[in-house]
């Protein structure tokens, strides 16, 4: 495969099938490998959402638990709240709808990494500006995958034109614990994993909040 | 204390008390002008005028912190059409310019008094506008729940007016301070504002430019600080005690103003962010607030209706004391929203 991957309007996104992670954080150790991330800096990171209640039955009490994870990135949304918020306009949409920071720009005021509820911008204090997925642009370039996508032994990665995507996988994406999909419109589907908890009724929390 | 932040702190407070100054004093001239004529209360308001400028001059200063690659700088006026802090900044830089030349004008008396007062409205108008951009790029972030609510403008506007009526009463009481004891050194009477004329004459004596405006300013320095007459003296405790009855007023609808917004953070269930607004340093803040703004400013209110001229010292120290303290409560209440800072997500 040697075509281009970065068609102008290809408006690319990322899939992930919650029912097939087992949380081995592969995707973001191979991100953080190819893009030689500093400490501090992750721009893939697996979110592990757990909860559970208790239920009566006479003198028994039943437990009903649940885990699972979600692998996320930047979804490369329709409205990057990160492109709107940012004073130099470093945080750019490319003409293939993805969004990369022109560090030629970037003053690190972090405003970004206020705005996205997906914490995709990240500072990095090496270079002193933000920084975050590209959706390895450079990799696209030569036809090949993302590094995340072709690093999942579980196969529950994909990405490609969100359009691709919706029809293959449909249109899931407000799932906990990422926020309302209405925010910013990502660039996402998901196929829930049978204990997945809607946006705005969960009943969860994240377990693993500094590994995120 | 939120010291993260504390370059944004310490911006946000010190932009809003010089904005907030500059309104207050044109409340005041606006006021004072429909019983007194223009020499009274341009001495009232005048020296107060010129403390802003170093204060926003610092004020800019520690923004610039927040920055972590300034050699970019320039680039953060590129997205004025979308980002508020984008329009921030222009409007901060453009009060500066405009609060400066106004300064200018006045201090050399350049330009008719007609003309100085639509740059001082326009100085107005920008600082305004500055606040209000300030607090839209809180306001807007849908993302962060105690930063998309009205109470986010509401403080940002009343910080300004509370420390600027404040630091207004500060800065006047001060300057009748060092006008009286100018008065005692030099033995003068307090009738005094001979040296009027002479801002026009010494700037053609032709001893060389540097040493004409070197007497210049000097002059201007001593018409400044003349002796307070009685008519300026019954003037200045007059709204002083306006002041303080503004800043009281403030400081209460703030206080209540927390309940509602803990209230609603908890309700959207974001409990972790109203969590914030609970413990020792968020009840000292409150304490601090109240001391200053209400207490403090109450007995202000009573002393300026009984100082005299002669012994300014007890309202001046009341007056430094409540700006001291409301400075310290609004730096605490600005460190507090910067730790709300819990976004929806992950």
């Amino acid at each position: 495969m040697t075509d281009s991957l970065t068609e102008a309007g290809g408006n690319y996104g990322f899939y992930f099938d919650q029912s097939a992670c087992t949380g081995c954080k592969a995707c973001a150790v191979s991100c953080k490998d190819k893009h030689d991330l500093p400490i501090g800096v992750n721009w893939r990171r697996v979110v592990e959402y757990s909860g559970g209640s208790w239920q009566q039955h006479g003198d028994t009490f039943t437990p009903n638990v649940f885990t699972y994870y979600t692998s996320i990135a930047c979804n490369h949304c329709e409205d990057p709240v990160c492109v709107q918020v940012c004073p130099t306009t470093a945080m750019t949409q490319r003409e293939d709808g993805t969004v990369f920071v022109d560090e030629d720009k970037c003053v690190g005021c972090r405003y970004c990494e206020w705005a996205c509820p997906y914490s995709a911008p990240q500072f990095n204090v090496e270079t002193g500006h933000m920084s975050k997925c590209d959706l390895c642009y450079d990799y696209r370039e030569t036809g090949q995958a993302p590094a995340c996508v072709d690093a999942c032994p579980s196969r529950a990665l994909d990405w490609g034109p969100i359009e691709e995507l919706r029809e293959k996988y449909g249109d899931v994406d407000a799932i906990a614990p990422l926020p309302d999909p209405t925010l910013t419109k990502p660039r996402l589907v998901i196929t829930p994993h049978r204990d997945a908890q809607p946006w705005n009724d969960a009943s969860g929390q994240i377990a693993n909040p500094k590994e995120i | 204390m939120n010291v993260h932040e504390l370059p944004m702190i310490l911006f946000t407070v010190i932009a809003q008390m010089c904005v907030g100054t500059f309104i207050v004093l044109g409340v005041i001239t606006l006021i004072a002008s429909r019983r007194h004529d223009v020499r009274t209360v341009e001495r009232l308001t005048e020296p107060v005028v010129y403390a802003i400028g170093p204060a926003m001059v610092l004020g800019l200063a520690a923004s610039t912190l927040h920055m972590n690659d300034i050699t970019n700088t320039l680039n953060v006026f590129r997205n004025v059409g979308s980002s508020w802090l984008s329009r921030e900044i222009v409007f901060g830089i453009a009060f500066a310019a405009l609060g400066f030349a106004f300064a200018l004008l006045q201090w050399f008396k350049i330009a008719t008094i007609r003309v100085r007062q639509l740059v001082a409205a326009a100085t107005a108008l920008t600082g305004i506008a500055l606040i209000w951009s300030m607090s839209q790029i809180y306001y807007s972030l849908q993302t962060v729940p105690a930063w998309n609510t009205p109470i986010v403008p509401f403080h940002f506007f009343a910080t300004t007016l509370m420390l600027g009526a404040l630091a207004a009463g500060c800065a006047l009481m001060l300057t009748a301070t060092i006008r009286h004891r100018r008065q005692r050194t030099t033995g003068d009477t307090g009738t005094g504002t001979e040296p009027t004329e002479d801002t026009g004459s010494s700037e053609g004596s032709g001893e060389g430019s540097g040493n004409a405006l070197a007497t210049m300013v000097r002059t201007r320095v001593a018409q400044i600080n003349a002796p307070t007459t009685t008519t300026e003296w019954t003037l200045t405790t007059r709204t002083v005690q306006w002041l303080a009855v503004a800043s009281a007023t403030i400081g209460v609808l703030v206080l209540a103003s927390y309940p509602l917004h803990i209230a609603d953070l908890a309700t959207q269930g974001a409990t972790t962010a109203a969590a914030i607004f609970s413990g020792t340093f968020f009840a000292t803040r409150l304490i601090l607030l109240g001391i200053a703004a209400v207490i403090l400013a109450l007995f202000t209110y009573r002393a300026a209706g009984q100082a005299l001229r002669e012994n300014p010292t007890l309202l001046t120290t009341l007056m430094t004391a409540a700006f001291t303290l409301a400075l310290i409560a609004e730096i605490m209440g600005r460190s507090l929203h910067y730790d709300s800072m819990i976004r929806v997500g992950i």
